[in-house]
């Protein structure tokens, strides 16, 4: 799976706000703050609030293992601007469901449209609200469409990242797996 | 309450129920929905229908939810109707933009009831 279309898609996001923003952008560096950025801290606050706030539940940093499932499904949000990247959830099919369950309130039997839909935007609010834990990165990276995958055997590769945080979780015995992919920095 | 007739654009049908069941437990029981699915959708529906509440995520495909403001402005399809922005993203420029582009809210997703209540019903009220 290669994420430079959702990269460049974030990029052009980030240039949304014109010639201004793009000059301070310049300006800003998250070079000297990398420590900041790459704290696996701010990825399990985010989790957690957005279970929290949008499912209603409990979530906390687990060590897995996650019960291995024939289907899963990933969701990938490209970040673009001052750092690039991508912020990527995995989830076997039945956690999927039971994710999009809690948020829409309706059964699902299996991973039809709607709960990939639902899985794209856990994943766009996972990766805004990690974004927004560091103010430089909130106001200078653009976030991507949500793109869905399902399928089964298959591997998420990347190229040497500059930093990669990727974490497993839990809320009531269900796991996922969510990764922070960072393969620019400026 | 009179009937409130809501517009909420949102790319994603899983959070425009979500939106939907927020304003209904923000108090909005008499609530008429109309859903679009992109800003251009919504455009449409605004030429076609009368609402007295626009609820727009900005981060959409082929036209966002800036654009999709921008424009129900230039054509002056909803004459003070309140706009409220709902998006994960949440510095201070993009709340600048959105209310530079004639939102008169904005909600950051993930979001509480409480929060949709105290941002939404205020305007509500006021329009």
């Amino acid at each position: 799976m290669l994420l430079n279309g959702v990269r460049t898609a974030a990029l052009a996001r980030g240039r949304v706000g014109g010639t201004n923003e793009m000059e301070r952008t310049m300006a800003v560096s998250l070079r000297e703050s990398v420590q900041l950025v790459s704290d696996p801290r701010n990825l399990d606050a985010s989790v957690e609030e957005v279970f929290q706030l949008m499912l209603g539940v409990n979530c906390k940093r687990g060590s897995g293992p996650i019960e291995p499932e024939p289907e899963s499904v990933t969701a990938v949000v490209g970040f673009g601007g001052l750092l690039s990247g991508a912020c990527v959830f995995k989830s076997g099919g039945s956690a999927a469901m039971k994710i999009a369950a809690h948020m829409t309130g309706m059964e699902f039997s299996d991973v039809d449209d709607t709960v990939k839909d639902g899985i794209g935007e856990i994943c766009n609010m996972l990766a805004g609200a990690w974004k927004g834990k560091v103010p430089e990165l909130a106001a200078n990276c653009g976030l991507s469409v949500p793109a869905v995958i399902t399928g089964r055997d298959y591997n998420l590769h990347v190229q040497a990242p500059e930093f990669q945080l990727k974490h497993i979780y839990f809320f009531e015995d269900t796991g996922f797996e969510v990764t922070i992919v960072c393969d620019g920095l400026q | 309450m009179n009937e409130i007739r809501a517009l909420i654009v949102d790319d994603s049908s899983v959070m425009r129920k979500i939106v939907e069941r927020a304003l209904r437990q923000a108090g909005l029981d008499s609530l008429v929905v109309h859903e679009a699915g992109s800003g251009t959708e919504g455009l449409d529906l605004l030429k076609a229908k009368k609402v007295d509440l626009i609820l727009s995520d900005i981060n959409m495909p082929s036209m966002d939810g800036l654009e999709f403001l921008r424009q129900i402005r230039a054509q002056n399809l909803a004459p003070g109707v309140p706009v409220v922005m709902i998006t994960t993203e949440s510095s201070e420029d993009h709340v600048k933009q959105a209310i530079l582009a004639g939102a008169q809210g904005y909600i950051r997703k993930p979001f509480t009831a409480e929060q949709v209540k105290e941002r939404v019903l205020p305007l509500v009220h006021a329009a």
